[in-house]
């Protein structure tokens, strides 16, 4: 019960919030829920799998497309581009997956991190369709329930929606069967086989789950900025949807958002220095690998655990 | 297709070859002794690099003294790396995926201090013997880089004794191999992995000062010499840190000949798409069980 009054609570301060803030931190929280989304993605792969992808930007950039190419390019809805995302983005992880997932360990961060190098070659070179380093501009506004989103703030509650929507989806999912079978192939391998997981198919599965959690983000992503470029989609962004689920805990779903808020407010923090935020996420991802390696809520979460162990009391 | 057009292609695969191959090597070789992919080797090119540029224009050091100041630097950082941040998850026993974020937030850091201390120029060392041109078959080929070529063989030759015929190399190799029988023989396992990171910044810091005069080097180039580096050495085979040379040369000839046949902006591509389909296909590299018994 206890939790669940926190859940409420957290809520009707996420509801709150944006009307107290200046509009400046209202866009940095709306960015938040965008990353938080393709974040997730990366963090259902890293937790529940033991694979580390740096593909993400390859995702977030066919949802960016997609929207930017169907409602500007096509003059078509804007649900269809964000179908037209998840579409292209489940068969092309689909495709991508199917021979890469074979990989392991190292082997398949570094081939995550050619697709990511590839792809961003081929949107550059492709501008007839991607129209390059200029771009796709105009990209219009989402309208909901005849309300145009075209300020941070109408923004903010469509994008943390969606995203709570993903978590909720996310932790359903891992709650159930998929969940277990996805815990024992990345604990023990051969036993998960043994009890009739069909590893390769389950691995493909999630990576194609993480690929339209990133198309949605970045299609979200277009509509918010209303412009899509090749800068959009550079390898810092895979580092960055790194840092989300690593920072804040890789199979927790409240770190996913501190992860997001993490990484979208301290280079503004920051900003006074100069370009000082890199190092600030370098030190960040290397001091929770060494000493947090469940990530600063999943840490917080084993301690409340073992507290509440300690104390002779039932897990809830 | 004129001859002198492949010739010019050959030729500077081959001087791009052996960079990737001195990167390659360095991954190799830590692989070899820590069984981790340190996915900062490309970063610890650019430290050797950007320490001797800074160490010749802010310190004044003579050419000479800053190649050895760069070179220095390269292995201290390897050193460090393992001291402070490999060592303390080896006692951890932490699985291969937390070394590899480690390794990225490394690469990371290094890349956003050399931005944030150095900005966004782009550096150059002086070349190695006189700054020309030779001629080949109506092809060009710089001096500097008929000389990084040299010195890599230079370099393959003294790894490969340091590994077979001194007492330390051999220790290094038999705590890599059987880290316990390594330990009963009374070698300290643990200072060997240390020394093999030293051996891993040396040998990256080398790729950066012998590119640097070739390739004016930025902040943001150690993510693609990582890459091409890894590429090289997984061509090669892994296992084997000789087998980056044979990667590094194949590497280096085919992105190239790339230039020349498909489109130059589809280089990267061409390149990558080999690593993608050799790790998938070969694991063991091109040289297959053969090219492990080199090492």
């Amino acid at each position: 019960m206890k939790s669940r009054t926190a859940l409420v609570v957290l809520l009707v301060i996420a509801a709150v919030l944006p009307h107290l803030l200046a509009r400046h931190y209202v866009d940095l929280l709306v960015f938040a829920a965008i990353f938080a989304i393709a974040g997730l993605g990366v963090g259902v792969l890293l937790g529940h799998c033991g694979i580390v992808t740096l593909a993400q930007p390859v995702f977030y950039a066919i949802g960016a497309y997609a929207s930017a190419i169907v409602t500007v390019n096509l003059k078509l809805s804007p649900l269809l581009g964000f179908g037209a995302g998840l579409v292209a983005s489940a068969a092309i992880a689909l495709a991508l997956g199917w021979p890469v997932l074979r990989l392991t360990g190292y082997f398949l961060a570094v081939a995550t991190l050619a697709l990511t190098m590839i792809a961003g070659a081929l949107f550059f070179e492709w501008d007839w369709l991607t129209g390059g380093t200029i771009g796709i501009g105009g990209i219009p506004k989402l309208v909901v329930a005849g309300v145009t989103l075209d300020t941070p703030l109408s923004f903010y509650y469509l994008a943390w929606t969606i995203a709570g929507l993903a978590m909720l989806l996310v932790h359903n999912l891992v709650s159930g069967r998929t969940g277990l079978a996805m815990r024992g192939m990345r604990d023990s391998l051969d036993a998960a086989r043994v009890l009739g997981v069909d590893v390769h198919i389950l691995r493909v599965q999630m990576f194609v789950l993480g690929a339209m959690l990133g198309s949605v983000s970045g299609s979200l992503f277009a509509h918010y900025t209303g412009y899509v470029s090749v800068a959009s989609f550079t390898i810092d962004k895979a580092i960055l949807f790194l840092l989300i689920p690593v920072l804040g805990g890789v199979t927790s779903i409240p770190g996913i958002v501190v992860g997001a808020l993490f990484i979208t407010f301290v280079p503004e923090l920051l900003s006074k220095i100069g370009d000082f935020h890199g190092i600030v996420f370098g030190i960040a991802l290397v001091v929770v690998v060494i000493a947090a390696p469940h990530g600063i809520v999943g840490t917080f979460e084993h301690w409340l655990a073992r507290r509440r162990e300690a104390r002779g009391g039932a897990a809830p | 297709m004129p001859t002198s057009l492949i010739v010019q292609a050959v030729l500077s695969g081959i001087t791009n070859g052996v960079i990737y191959a001195l990167v390659g090597m360095g991954l190799a070789v830590i692989f070899k002794g820590s069984r981790v992919i340190n996915a900062a080797q490309g970063e610890f090119s650019l430290v050797g690099a950007v320490i001797a540029v800074f160490a010749m224009k802010a310190a004044g050091f003579s050419y000479p003294l800053a190649f050895v100041t760069g070179a220095a630097a390269g292995v201290l950082v390897g050193i460090a790396t393992d001291l402070f941040l490999v060592r303390p998850m080896v006692r951890r026993n932490a699985e291969e995926d937390s070394f590899l974020l480690l390794t990225i937030g490394i690469a990371f850091a290094i890349t956003a201090a050399v931005l944030f201390f150095a900005g966004r120029d782009y550096f150059t060392l002086p070349t190695i013997g006189p700054d020309g041109v030779a001629i080949l078959f109506d092809a060009t080929i710089r001096y500097h880089a008929i000389a990084v070529i040299i010195l890599c063989g230079v370099i393959v030759a003294a790894l490969r004794f340091f590994y077979r015929h001194t007492r330390f190399g051999l220790a290094m190799m038999a705590a890599s191999i059987d880290a316990d029988g390594a330990a009963t023989s009374g070698i300290n396992v643990a200072a060997m992995r240390t020394a093999t990171y030293g051996m891993g910044g040396l040998l990256g810091a080398l790729a950066g000062l012998l590119v640097a005069p070739l390739v004016p080097i930025s902040y943001y180039m150690g993510l693609v010499l990582t890459l091409k580096g890894f590429c090289a050495a997984m061509i090669g085979g892994l296992s084997n840190p000789m087998g980056a040379i044979v990667g590094g040369l194949v590497l280096g000839l085919l992105e190239s000949l790339a230039i020349v046949f498909v489109a130059s902006a589809y280089k990267d591509v061409v390149a990558l798409s080999a690593l993608l389909v050799i790790m998938i296909l070969a694991p063991n590299g091109i040289l297959g069980r053969a090219g492990r018994k080199g090492g």
